[in-house]
């Protein structure tokens, strides 16, 4: 069998970390690398899931598809609300508010994926804008729903498909979405009571957090990075590393569900 | 005693635009680049509106094409894009620049502004700002701990429009306005938009009469009461798609992405489909009757 390739080792990293019974969200990012990692790896980690330690996981596509078929995805959608995933097979529709099924704010959603322009050392997400707030250098987008995802779900995954110092950086221009600040004690006294970041993907690495202390560490880091490659990809200090591992390789079992039952025909994860 | 008549509401897109006063807080129906009044919108370029405030939830082309024509001082949102296709040129150079005033939200906060204007709250409570930048740039929330429990809370002000316009399939002339039961988060915050303002003004895809509205109560998400004035706008939300009836034109879109590089080009796409296409049906047109006819879809699920 052909060896694993990087996205098909994060989505079995991930899909371990997911636990039977729990709600997952995951919105529609669009453009290639953030589709891949924002998308398509969380939706083909948590059918992985639910084929084999977690039969009772839920996940939502773009936030609203509960339980959808990807199997009878013709191709990956780009387009929130339209007929397409309107009508896709699936087992619930969010259909808007406030009439959503979830609620919400009383923790329903168990975990989430958020991107953003930069991450920070202490896990805060920026995508608004870069430079000062009222005169910035590049608008972006907007907060959307960062504020939600890293407050109200049970913990957020951080998917970035670009890994480099301009976007792993010391202090986010501005805080978006909370990591952090002052660690698990800071969150709590900001009226915090759960949630914030759990892992980071990129790919690169992976990161985890020392929540008590609030700052990111790495977990482990892919096959083939090196030490030097992934301290200058970085914009703030990694402290030792020679002790962290490779990212695991997924086994032979749950290689072929994958490429069998979840993604049978490569529409999720490029099979190159 | 003589029999008043009941009073149609049907009005056209001119009159329809001309109930928006300069500097009023409107509200654009839709979400992202879906279903949004756009030949209203379109309209209001045309009658040249100043400082306006877009107040919304996640917006798109509707924001970028009004900063770009001068007709926005203030925008309260919690996104402003153009999803899969990328960034808003237009807004973006606007703020950058330091032209366009915005001011940004949490999105399922920007819903709930407008649930607090239907309820005729004073604010909304949010629990879950700490430690958000969002609460440095915003004066007009508040901190404030829950008199009952003690929490950390925040006082959110509600979105309070003045006039909401909303993009729907069908209406009748007095203001019943239908919703398919399939509907997904856009259509569903319209319904929430309607009931947050006193001044509604709704575009149809078609008029039709109201015993056919009556065959189909359940969907009648927007009573004739709460409906200010119907327009019949076919096509009325082009190039964004309406759920159901047409989708969205994407090249058109890229068009319009192609021309907002520089505010010479986008002034040269405001000529063109804005400025000289005086009546709705010219603006169709000059689209083409090829391109309606490859978007339009025929949905067995109203």
């Amino acid at each position: 069998m052909r060896a694993a390739n990087l996205y098909e080792i994060i989505t079995v990293v991930l899909s371990r970390d997911l636990k039977d019974g729990e709600v997952g969200f995951t919105g529609l990012t669009t453009g290639d690398g953030a589709a891949r990692f924002a998308t398509s790896i969380p939706l083909a980690a948590a059918q992985l899931a639910r084929l084999t330690h977690a039969p009772n996981l839920t996940i939502m596509l773009a936030g609203w598809v509960h339980n959808p078929d990807l199997r009878k995805l013709l191709r990956l959608p780009n387009s929130e609300f339209d007929e397409e995933l309107r009508d896709l097979d699936c087992e619930a529709q969010s259909r808007g508010f406030p009439n959503h099924p979830w609620a919400i704010k009383r923790g329903d959603i168990d975990f989430g994926f958020a991107s953003g322009v930069q991450v920070d050392r202490s896990g805060n997400l920026n995508s608004v804008c870069i430079g000062t707030y009222h005169h910035p250098k590049v608008r972006l987008v907007g907060p959307v729903l960062q504020p939600e995802h890293l407050t109200l779900f049970g913990r957020e995954y951080i998917m970035m498909p670009h890994h480099d110092a301009r976007r792993f950086v010391e202090k986010v221009d501005f805080v978006s979405g909370v990591g952090y600040p002052g660690g698990i004690a800071g969150r709590r006294e900001l009226g915090l009571e759960w949630g914030g970041p759990e892992l980071v993907f990129t790919p690169k690495c992976i990161f985890d957090f020392d929540k008590e202390a609030g700052c990111m560490k790495v977990k482990s880091i892919h096959p083939g990075v090196t030490i030097d490659e992934l301290r200058a990809s970085t914009g703030f200090d990694l402290g030792p590393l020679k002790d962290v591992p490779v990212t695991p390789q997924p086994s032979l079992e749950e290689l072929e569900l994958l490429r069998k039952e979840v993604d049978p025909y490569g529409l999720l994860l490029p099979s190159a | 005693m003589t029999a008043q008549k009941r009073q149609s509401k049907v009005i056209d897109l001119n009159e329809a635009a001309a109930l928006v006063q300069d500097g009023d807080r409107i509200a654009i129906g839709g979400f992202g680049v879906y279903q949004r009044p756009m030949a209203f919108v379109y309209e209001l370029i045309r009658q040249k509106k100043k400082d306006l405030t877009v107040v919304g939830i996640v917006n798109g082309n509707d924001v970028d094409i009004l900063v770009a024509a001068g007709c926005l001082a203030r925008v309260e949102s919690s996104y402003v894009g153009f999803e899969k296709f990328g960034l808003a040129p237009n807004f973006r150079r606007a703020v950058e620049s330091g032209m366009l005033k915005m001011v940004d939200y949490p999105e399922i906060l920007s819903m709930e502004r407008f649930r607090a204007s239907q309820e005729n709250f004073t604010f909304w409570p949010a629990y879950f700002l700490g430690g958000n930048d969002l609460l440095r740039i915003n004066p007009d929330i508040k901190p404030f701990t829950c008199p009952l429990t003690g929490k950390k809370a925040w006082a959110v002000p509600p979105a309070d429009p003045d006039v909401v316009v909303i993009h729907a399939v069908l209406g009748d002339e007095f203001g019943n306005i239908v919703v398919p039961s399939r509907r997904l988060t856009p259509q569903s915050l319209d319904i929430t938009l309607a009931r947050s303002c006193d001044k509604v003004i709704v575009t149809v895809e078609k008029i039709v009469s109201t015993q056919k509205i009556s065959r189909h109560p359940h969907l009648v998400e927007i009573p004739s009461y709460r409906t200010t004035a119907v327009v019949e706008v076919p096509w009325g939300a082009h190039p964004t798609p309406v759920l159901g009836v047409y989708g969205a034109d994407d090249e058109h879109i890229q068009l319009y992405l192609q021309a907002a590089k520089s505010p010479e080009t986008f002034g040269q796409y405001l000529d063109d489909y804005v400025y000289g296409v005086d009546r709705h049906i010219d603006y169709l047109e000059k689209i083409g009757l090829e391109t309606l006819l490859r978007l339009r879809k025929l949905d067995i699920a109203l």
